[in-house]
């Protein structure tokens, strides 16, 4: 028993972010820019250089643009540059690999400015890109983003139909790995920590981190691995805004209005 | 049943309907992106910080557009059209919704103004005294606000923001003190818009106002009709395409006006100029929000009316007054 404990301790220590996960990750010249959190959703300073990390052979890559079209991705190493954004929306980056007894895929959603795509962000998640996947139910609206604190719902989908009583880890840099069950419809929600190490005050003065959620499911001798990644940005109320202060505000505007009420009453009983 | 169908009825019942579709609007109609919302330029106070609604108001992209891109004429060189194309964009869509609806977006489907007019209803119902109509005075002070408000936080702040004279904070300056944003994010159980921001003086000064004003205007509309729509930039915006609204207030006036007053004491926007002796004339005043308590409240056959195109659709008639008047004697107490 003691010896198991032990065995598990350290492998729970050795195990660092993502390790036996292949996913997405901004690169490493190119990460993390604060831009990215200044103003969400707008495609301006995030990433455009990815690698797909834990990188085995025989692995493509591909991008889904705002229409559903496809355009190839060639791995230089195990990195790749995206193309000039030919439209706005959204994104979905697809990595796809497999070896004798397994297949894996990695997929990550990004936001980019430009001419509208006149198709619904819908119809890029709904569309199936991998046999196992996750998919954000709904992704992070435009101009919005992934925050700490805040919860998200997502499904789990084998061949297009939903996976249900499967787990799903989430990692982040500086907390334990948490898991999520599946229910019978195939999805979970996650709660997103707070664990940002030395905030600055100011959205744009701290740079978004990196979420991963992975999973994995046999069928029958085959075995398919599954990987999401997205940046979350901190939540400002848990910083440098405070919402006891804003109601405490709101009750000193209704008393002011209370006070003005008052007077007007008087004005009119003295005619 | 027949007593109870007046156009206020009506109009709560649509109101009631459109506030349900543009705050909730994206679990049924729409969808949760911003990209499936309705128009995206909606000449009313739908919120965009509510990611459920149905739709959005034109303010949003207005500032945005200042912002990020009319400012690149001055900052980049941009091209006229490049950087004034967002901005046609929005003010034709909300031309061509002005031309279907004009000013009524205010009063039969405004979810701010709604609001307002429920929680007057509830001080009605709790006794409490009802200042009947403001001053001409009052009215006159109050007016110019609305479209300080336009220029400067819609339009003039925004736009030095994207030049680079102000800080990040000062982008979209009218969102960050509209109560629409604190009304229709809290109705979907989302209270993260409540906040005192200490990021920079900007950020507290903007929150700091938004949270005042959120409570001043709850508590006014207690006793006052409206408080907000009185100092709304949605009226200036909508008042550059109301000559072509198909939908207007028509007057064709006799002797009695002058002395009458009831339309004005019946305006929610204390619109004293309907008041004036017109003759077939088009009197949709920049205030107006066509919610037609005018017409409901004018004794005389024919002398109010609010037409589309060339037809009338309600006609003030003494009938219609009578019954009106007792109504609003019953509900009043």
């Amino acid at each position: 028993m003691k010896k198991t404990v032990l065995i598990l301790l350290t492998a729970a220590t050795l195990w660092g972010y993502g390790d036996g996960v292949v996913y997405w990750a901004p690169h490493g010249c190119d990460a993390g820019k604060k831009s990215a959190s200044k103003h969400g959703g707008h495609g301006k300073g995030e990433s455009t250089m990815f690698s797909l990390m834990n990188l085995e052979g025989n692995t493509s890559a591909h991008l889904i643009l705002p229409d559903l079209s496809e355009k190839p991705l060639s791995f230089k190493a195990n990195t790749v540059m995206l193309p000039k954004p030919s439209m706005g929306g959204y994104y979905a980056m697809v990595a796809k690999g497999y070896d004798t007894n397994s297949t894996y895929s990695a997929i990550r959603y990004l936001s980019q400015q430009g001419r509208p795509s006149k198709v619904s962000p819908t119809k890029l998640t709904a569309l199936p890109k991998t046999n196992l996947e996750i998919v954000p139910d709904p992704l992070y609206r435009e101009h919005d983003r992934y925050t700490a604190t805040k919860a998200y719902r997502f499904l789990l989908h084998f061949q297009g139909k939903p996976l249900a009583n499967t787990t799903v880890t989430l990692e982040t840099h500086d907390t334990p790995a948490q898991t999520y069950t599946t229910d019978q419809a195939g999805a979970f929600s996650i709660t997103l920590p707070n664990d940002f190490k030395n905030v600055q005050v100011g959205r744009s003065e701290n740079k978004p981190s990196e979420f991963l959620l992975s999973t994995e499911h046999h069928d029958g001798e085959h075995l398919y691995k599954s990987s999401l990644t997205m940046p979350y940005s901190l939540n400002p109320n848990d910083y440098w805004q405070s919402q006891s202060y804003g109601a405490g505000a709101i009750f000193i505007g209704f008393l002011g209005g209370i006070f003005l009420y008052r007077r007007t009453k008087k004005g009119i009983k003295h005619g | 049943m027949d007593k109870l169908l007046t156009v206020t009825a009506l109009r709560r019942v649509i109101q009631l309907t459109a506030f349900v579709f543009f705050v909730y609007g994206a679990t049924i109609f729409t969808t949760f992106y911003t990209g499936d919302k309705l128009t995206q330029n909606l000449p009313a106070l739908s919120c965009a910080y509510d990611q459920s609604g149905g739709d959005f108001c034109a303010l949003i992209p207005l500032q945005h557009q200042m912002d990020h891109r009319v400012s690149t004429l001055f900052t980049q060189n941009a091209g006229v059209m490049e950087a004034l194309m967002g901005t046609l964009i929005t003010m034709g869509t909300v031309a061509v919704l002005i031309l279907i609806l004009n000013k009524a977006f205010c009063g039969w489907l405004c979810p701010l103004g709604f609001f307002q007019e429920t929680i007057t209803m509830i001080g009605t119902k709790l006794g409490l005294t009802q200042l009947g109509s403001l001053s001409r005075e009052t009215v006159t002070k109050i007016r110019p606000i609305k479209w300080f408000i336009f220029l400067f936080l819609v339009l003039m702040l925004p736009l030095l923001t994207g030049i680079g004279f102000l800080g990040h904070e000062w982008g979209n300056p009218y969102c960050s003190i509209c109560p629409s944003r604190i009304m229709t994010t809290a109705m979907t159980g989302d209270m993260s818009q409540v906040y005192i921001s200490q990021a920079s003086w900007g950020y507290f000064t903007l929150s700091l106002i938004a949270d005042l004003l959120f409570g001043l205007m709850i508590a006014l509309s207690l006793f006052v009709r409206q408080p907000f729509c009185r100092i709304c930039p949605i009226l200036p915006m909508q008042t550059l395409f109301k000559k072509i609204g198909l939908l207007r207030l028509v007057k064709n006036g006799n002797s009695h006006c002058d002395s009458c007053s009831s339309c004005v004491k019946a305006c929610p926007m204390d619109i004293f100029e309907i008041q004036k002796h017109a003759i077939n004339e088009n009197i949709t005043h920049s205030d107006c929000t066509l919610c037609g308590r005018c017409v409901e409240f004018c004794p005389h056959d024919g002398v109010m009316n609010v037409k589309y195109g060339p037809f009338t659709i309600l006609t003030s008639s003494k009938v219609s007054f009578k019954k009106r008047t007792k109504i609003d004697k019953c509900w009043k107490g």
